[in-house]
């Protein structure tokens, strides 16, 4: 039989920024569980267990988590860690999600965080794939000149945004749109950060033509369409059932109706086993979604779910994920975002919080989508992204790897029934 | 103490060697591209059981976890299926040249492989779904560098 | 608990001092084999779950080539980045809820593509004070917790840790997984080069590279791919306190209470008597009975008397690790998995030469961090018990 589980609230450290100095990643850790301790009636040491996870290899302290045993407030209990890339914060969510649902626990802590002022990211982020790229030298590329090269570029093909541009390219092509709409995507995410006072680029009021002022890196990207690189940590406590009423502070809580998430071929530098997936097709999203819907008992995601908070590290995906996500039609965002559809106060409000694009701490960044759905849920997002419409479904949507992994959460505000 | 009474914080830095590493890689797909080169062909392996093509072609196929081992050779000529073009670097700086880089389907080819597009004038003009072909290096030596780029076919 | 979960099949290969095969390589061989054996194909495994460490692959979400060749393609995965028997934990976790029926472990870890393996894992100390003040790294740690046992208990002498050791050695050399080193003499061990007094350079457990599957089920599903099941009857994972001077390193209370909670989900009042043989997880020959005292297997104290006496041999009261354990090779951050294959095949009765006597009930111990400051206890039976 099927056990609820909810979330009872969420807490940031701070605003995420590109550097912390003042703190190290420990005290960041504790200020982000110490805040969402205080908006419950919980005690530190009532929680029962944590899931901890960010890419450690970009600050270069092996397992944080050991380091913060008691800045967490998880001396004497069970901490796993859960790491998978960009998705890591949702995985961790699922992993939280997993321990209360299995029956093992009541009152668990999920906390995702990067602090990438610590280590070196273009370190981390080459590591992902420079075996591939060094294991080319076997076989004798052109690395040096501008002629030619031919396969050689596998391993960076696409410029200094990687994969995301042939992304980008293949979406546009597919779908009839052009970089002006990936323009209004990314002005729309700067403008919902200026209401969300957690995140990291804010840009009050930002039009789609001031986007279009920064230049073309890899086209169809911009400068403007990228997401930065921020610190901060996210942590999010969920309860069973039966102890809600005992530990949440208000009637408000998110209910976890659905999660479902899956792997798919891995579609930048597979220099090796080969590449037969087109990056824009994500073919595996859709499954997942529709996994997820199901579980949640979601028969008409399109009608059911009122905000959606997707992974867009890049603002192309803005565009994307709705269509991936089965909540439009494949090809219609470009229209839909032109008329305003995606807007805070649109029919389908995408990204309130300004998404990946404004605030991109690695390991929390999926996370933080499941938090701030979980904010709309609760009708209590600060600053004035709150979307105005009651919400009763809302969906939050990792997505990482190399382009391949796939997760989908779905909150809302009654739990499924049993 | 609270955290607002502190007024300096110090700087660590700290230089560990991290440790060097080996990887080992078999990569029988690439050695088997690079055979082909010698010839001017494209090598990859298809699956005996759902018929994908892969380029270059491991010794497994991903959809039916088997070993494969049928060789085929597919076109050098083929359809571009995205591309990129490169403008500026990371920060924004204009690069100096421009390039474009291609993800192409060789015809027979299940699978895309990535390389720098030639033969254009107007990169506005690029579509997916152009036709491109391998130009091939005068002498090639079964190394990477044997494909130097794919040619816009007018 | 609702539904009960057990092993129905494993695969691994021998651990090698520098692999010929590449990672990608041994995660498709071994998956290929197991499913081979269950006579199931990878569209029965509802979830696939990694146990492996960035920093000991040398590489970013280093599982990301993995997935198609250990079968996940187009499925669920996800991966565990601690020592690997939290993976198996987190796929209990995931079948209990009910939402999963199947799910497929998988570990490789290749020590040899570090040159210096050490340093990988001493990365766990904290930029900020332990590692610019330079006292503390794994083996300088050991060398504390073995002093401080040989100071509470005067009966145990530098030439104990030997013997310990020695015990590994021999063990491992009957279980042909291992690295089979021939093993050394007790008088070569105990003169072997000092590291950090008392530990000695043969009674560092010595890296390998190594891997294994495991295939876990819902109970319904189990009894029908095997007719040996192993099951999972409980667990527990505890982290201690980071700063080691908080720590009392030969009680270790944190492994205690692991221990503690873990016999309370398997329903154990007296874990001396109901334990068949222990599979522990040790970096160092002086670990080993302090872990084991701290699981409460043998007295306080009785480091001396156990390893005099044979009484944690093979054929001893209580074996540990019978398989050798480290000694048989210790693959960074998956050692644990091997633990948990081998107590798998000694409870179906496969463990050929290192065989234990009819046994029942196993325990399979995991840690991670300086000290075992964090550990994973997990009891398994074959199912007579409960």
């Amino acid at each position: 039989m099927r056990r609820n589980v909810a979330i009872i609230s969420v807490g940031y450290n701070g605003r995420f920024v590109s550097k912390r100095p003042d703190i190290s990643i420990v005290e960041m850790l504790e200020a982000a569980v110490r805040n969402a301790l205080s908006k419950t009636k919980l005690k530190p040491h009532e929680i029962d267990a944590f899931v901890v996870g960010n890419m450690h290899t970009f600050e270069g302290v092996n397992m944080g988590h050991l380091w913060a045993s008691e800045h967490i407030f998880a001396l004497n209990k069970p901490v796993m860690r859960i790491a998978t890339g960009g998705t890591t914060g949702m995985s961790v969510f699922h992993c939280a999600y997993y321990h209360v649902a299995s029956g093992l626990y009541d009152v668990v802590c999920a906390i995702g965080w990067e602090k990438h002022d610590e280590g070196d990211a273009q370190i981390g982020l080459g590591g992902i794939l420079l075996p591939e790229v060094f294991s080319l030298a076997h076989f004798g590329p052109d690395f040096s000149g501008r002629r030619g090269a031919g396969l050689g570029l596998m391993g960076g093909g696409g410029g200094s945004t990687g994969g995301a541009s042939f992304q980008a390219a293949s979406y546009l092509a597919k779908s009839g749109g052009g970089i002006e709409h990936i323009d209004m995507a990314a002005a729309l995410m700067r403008a919902n950060a200026a209401k969300n006072p957690y995140a990291h680029l804010q840009v009050p009021d930002c039009k789609p033509e001031d986007i279009a002022k920064t230049p073309i890196i890899s086209w169809p990207l911009r400068y403007g369409h990228t997401c930065p690189t921020s610190c901060g940590a996210c942590a999010v406590i969920i309860v069973a059932e039966e102890k809600v009423k005992k530990y949440a502070e208000t009637e408000k809580v998110a209910w976890v109706k659905g999660v479902a998430c899956g792997t798919s071929d891995v579609t930048v530098g597979n220099v090796h086993d080969g590449q037969i997936t087109d990056p824009a097709d994500q073919e595996m999203c859709k499954i997942v979604a529709m996994k997820a819907y199901k579980k949640a008992g979601i028969k008409n995601p399109r009608k059911e779910i009122q905000v959606a908070e997707v992974y867009d590290g890049f603002a192309h995906q803005v565009l994307l994920w709705p269509e991936r996500l089965l909540l439009v039609d494949d090809g219609a965002s470009p229209k839909l975002i032109e008329q305003g559809y995606y807007n805070i106060d649109g029919e389908l409000p995408v990204n309130p919080s300004g998404g990946v694009t404004s605030t991109n701490a690695i390991g929390a960044s999926a996370l933080v989508r499941v938090a701030e759905a979980a904010l709309q849920v609760m009708g209590i997002a600060e600053g004035g992204h709150q979307v105005p419409k009651k919400v009763k479904n809302a969906l939050a949507h990792g997505w990482g790897g190399l382009f391949q992994f796939n997760t989908v959460t779905i909150l809302g505000d009654t739990p499924v029934k049993k | 103490m609270k955290v607002e009474e502190i007024k300096e914080t110090k700087e660590i830095y700290h230089y560990w060697d991290l440790s060097a590493m080996k990887w080992r890689i078999e990569s029988e797909g690439l050695a088997l591209l690079m055979e082909g080169f010698k010839e001017k062909k494209v090598l990859g392996r298809q699956c005996h059981k759902c018929g994908t093509v892969y380029v270059p072609g491991p010794t497994y196929c991903r959809k039916c976890h088997i070993d494969i081992y049928r060789i085929v050779e597919v076109k050098d000529e083929g359809t571009i299926g995205t591309f990129t073009v490169n403008l500026a670097d990371i920060r924004g700086n204009p690069l100096e040249e421009i390039s474009i880089v291609v993800c192409v389907k060789l015809d027979g080819s299940d699978s895309w492989l990535m390389g720098r597009l030639e033969g254009w004038t107007d990169w506005r003009e690029i579509k997916a779904g152009m036709r491109v072909k391998v130009e091939w290096s005068d002498k090639p030596k079964g190394t990477l560098s044997d494909l130097l780029n794919f040619k816009l076919i007018k | 608990m609702k539904r009960r979960v057990a092993i129905v099949g494993y695969k691994l290969i021998k651990n090698t001092k520098a692999s010929v095969w590449t990672r990608e390589r041994i995660y498709y061989e071994l998956s290929r084999a197991l499913l081979e054996e269950l006579e199931i194909t990878r569209d029965k495994v509802d979830t696939f779950i990694f146990g492996s460490n960035d920093f000991a692959d040398g590489r970013t979400i280093s599982e990301c080539y993995l997935i198609q060749r250990i079968g996940a393609h187009m499925k669920d995965e996800s991966k565990v980045e601690q020592e690997a028997l939290n993976a198996c934990v987190y796929a209990w976790m995931r079948i209990q809820s009910g939402e999963y029926d199947t799910a497929m472990i998988g570990m490789v870890s290749l020590a040899s593509s570090q040159f210096k393996p050490l340093l990988v894992q001493n990365h766990v100390l904290d930029p900020v004070y332990e590692r610019p003040r330079g006292l503390i790294n794994y083996y300088s740690a050991a060398a504390f917790q073995a002093r401080a046992y040989m100071e509470r208990f005067k009966n145990f002498t530098e030439s104990h840790i030997a013997r310990y050791a020695e015990k590994g050695y021999r063990n491992a050399l009957k279980n042909q997984y291992s690295l089979q080193v021939i093993p050394p003499s007790l008088e070569k061990i105990e003169n072997s080069e000092p590291i950090y007094l008392p530990i000695r350079e043969l009674e560092v457990a010595p890296y390998a590279d190594g891997g294994g599957v495991v295939l876990l089920a819902s109970e319904e599903k189990a009894k029908k791919l095997t007719k040996k099941p192993v099951w999972i009857d409980g667990f527990a994972s505890i982290e201690d306190t980071y700063w080691i001077g908080e720590r009392d390193l030969v009680k270790l209370d944190g492994l205690r209470e692991a221990g503690k909670r873990a016999y309370k989900m398997a329903g154990i009042k007296n874990p001396e008597k109901e334990i068949s043989f222990a599979e522990i997880q040790t970096f160092f020959a002086s670990e080993e009975p302090i872990i084991a005292e701290a699981l409460g297997l043998f007295d306080e104290g009785s480091g001396a008397e156990v390893i005099e006496k044979g009484l944690s041999e093979i054929n001893g009261k209580l074996p540990v690790n019978p398989s050798g354990g480290s000694f048989g090779g210790n693959p960074m951050g998956g050692t644990s998995l091997l633990g948990l294959i081998n107590a798998v095949k000694q409870l179906r009765g496969e463990a050929d030469d290192f065989q234990v006597k009819n046994p029942k009930r196993a325990l399979v111990h995991a840690q991670d961090g300086v000290c075992a400051q964090q550990n994973t206890v997990m009891i398994l039976s074959t199912g007579g018990e409960k």
